[in-house]
């Protein structure tokens, strides 16, 4: 058959491109935000040096990036509050991933059920937007009261503040499948469940991830919150146990691990992103 | 001989006020496997809601729509469609994306893909298999619309527009390839299209639905397409009289209530 010649040659030529000898400039050009972002890390840590050498805020408040680090180090190798920087660290990650999975289970369905069903819709609204505007300390005692001290409980706090980014992803994920290509697969003899699996799933999957992702951020935020009561470890824990003694450089460390995790995983769900969902971002 | 057939199908949607706006009157169509039906009509005239009844998406408020006698009760793998905007799935790739139909039956990846193949082939893309759709251009994936559908083995083949978004000279080797494919796969089709040429040059039959409420008002065989089939060139069967004379005829009867109005 002769009938193949619209094809994608041009496809190169149209790519936007930068004029002779831009090949250099646009790569530095494509570059620019991460030296950007890398000069303003560089900015910060060099003012938070000089101040702390010319003493302009006492060690009390702002202890020296050379005291941070060794607190760091002590942290890791002979332990603070009851455990090492590591056994906190697993803690807290632990009550976060427990946390995550936990609501994946429930939300996701829940995100469906959203996006499908107008009375499902109804019955559920009023809980969903009764509980993503709460702020977790408001919530936490009544959990505690309800639930006791356990891990449950720090599990459950953290799980609340991720249900709702997750669920309204997850619906606005599925409602992104076109009526064409829903109809389409009926037509080819697609039942519900298979509509469900086959379609619903995979054209909700980037919206779902990027639900994880907003939850994440929820889930570290809670986490502080979530070991104020009865933890013996975790990163939140720790940082309270040494704000309570004034050890401002053991605070600092947390503050830094727990942003380092965030950081972590936001770009692992990035990448995770561009691995399982590259057609998202060709829409 | 499969038969899909309309029996004095009307449809109503709700409309505002607790009414309804009737869309489609009475409508009565039969196509027979291996028969091309091509439907004209202005735009709201009702073609999309013809073939939605036809493909069970939407159920008729009176009369019926029935497969070789029995009444068709929603969408089904004996009625594959394919959409204007092709309605491919972009998370699988073009092989998948064809084979789709085989692997809602289960059939195993080696095996549908083997099969996904030989369609690559009957549209011409071969060599595209592993491309992801985004690399594709849209003549190309209206192909992959078609060639999936066909991997559903469909007795009809339902088809709205598949071949309005691509440019005319793209447009017009695609007709010659949709009557290959079509007349491969032994099926029936429905073919709504804004073209009275490609209404024309494809139908066994052509059906032309007047609007407010959708109705037929004119249906008439043809032979262009299985002249074409037989070895004739398509550019010279449409510089015929008689295809020219259709055409006009059929130009007229589209617009025979816009004339009346103004
Ligand atoms: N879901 C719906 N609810 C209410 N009215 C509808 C619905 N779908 C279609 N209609 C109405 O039915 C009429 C016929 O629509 P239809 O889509 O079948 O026309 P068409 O002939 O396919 O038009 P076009 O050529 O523009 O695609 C139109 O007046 C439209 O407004
Ligand atoms: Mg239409």
């Amino acid at each position: 058959m002769t009938i193949s010649a619209t094809n994608p040659p041009e496809r190169e030529a149209s790519r936007p491109r930068g004029r002779a000898g831009g090949a250099l400039s646009s790569a530095f050009l494509k570059r620019l935000p991460i030296f950007a972002a890398l000069f303003t890390l560089t900015a910060i840590f060099g003012l938070w040096q000089i101040a702390s050498a010319r003493g302009w805020a006492p060690p009390v408040f702002l202890p020296s990036p050379e005291r941070v680090w060794k607190a760091a180090r002590t942290a890791m190798e002979v332990g603070y509050a009851n455990a090492t920087l590591g056994q906190h660290a697993a803690a807290s990650l632990g009550r976060v991933m427990a946390a995550l999975l936990a609501t994946l289970l429930i939300a996701v369905p829940v995100g469906f059920v959203l996006a499908l069903s107008p009375v499902g819709r109804g019955l559920l609204d009023p809980i969903i937007e009764f509980i993503r505007p709460l702020p977790p300390l408001a919530y936490l005692p009544l959990v505690i009261i309800w639930f006791g001290i356990g891990e449950g409980s720090k599990i459950l706090v953290i799980s609340v503040a991720m249900f709702a980014p997750i669920a309204i992803s997850t619906a606005f994920g599925v409602g992104s499948a076109s009526e064409s290509q829903i109809r389409a697969a009926r037509s080819f003899g697609a039942s519900r469940i298979q509509t469900l699996r086959h379609v619903l799933l995979p054209a909700a999957l980037p919206s779902i991830l990027s639900g994880v992702r907003i939850a994440l951020g929820a889930g570290w935020t809670t986490l502080v919150a979530s070991e104020l009561v009865a933890a013996s470890r975790g990163l939140g824990y720790m940082i309270q146990s040494a704000a309570q003694f004034l050890v401002t450089d053991m605070v600092i460390v947390g503050i830094l691990a727990i942003s380092l995790f965030a950081f972590g995983f936001e770009i692992l769900f990035r990448l995770v992103e561009r691995f399982w969902s590259p057609w998202s971002r060709r829409r | 001989m499969s038969l899909l057939r309309l029996r004095r199908a009307s449809l109503s949607y709700p409309a505002g006020g607790g009414g309804s706006v009737e869309v489609l009157r009475d409508v009565s169509l039969t196509i027979r496997r291996g028969e091309f039906v091509t439907v004209l009509g202005r735009s709201g005239a009702g073609k999309t809601s013809l073939l939605n009844l036809a493909a069970g998406f939407v159920a008729p408020s009176s009369g019926a729509v029935e497969v070789d006698g029995r009444p068709v009760s929603g969408p089904g793998a004996d009625r594959a469609v394919v959409f204007q905007n092709d309605a491919l799935l972009p998370w699988l790739d073009a092989a998948e994306n064809v084979a789709f139909p085989l692997r809602l039956k289960g059939v195993g990846r080696a095996a549908r893909l083997e099969r996904a193949a030989r369609l690559f082939r009957l549209v011409g893309l071969e060599g595209h298999e592993r491309k992801n759709l985004w690399e594709l251009s849209g003549g190309q994936r209206q192909r992959l619309g078609i060639a999936r559908a066909i991997a559903a083995e469909p007795e009809f083949l339902l088809m709205d527009e598949p071949l309005g978004a691509l440019d005319a000279m793209t447009r017009d080797r695609m007709q010659e390839l949709l009557l290959k494919v079509w007349r491969a796969s032994g099926a029936g089709a429905l073919l709504i299209t804004h073209s009275v040429e490609e209404a024309l040059f494809l139908g066994t039959r052509v059906v032309v639905m007047e609007p407010h409420p959708g109705r037929i008002g004119l249906e008439e065989p043809l032979d262009f397409s299985s002249r074409f089939l037989e070895g004739a060139s398509a550019r010279a069967l449409k510089a015929e009289p008689a295809f020219i004379a259709a055409r006009e005829r059929l130009i007229a009867a589209i617009h025979v209530e816009e004339t009346a109005l103004s």
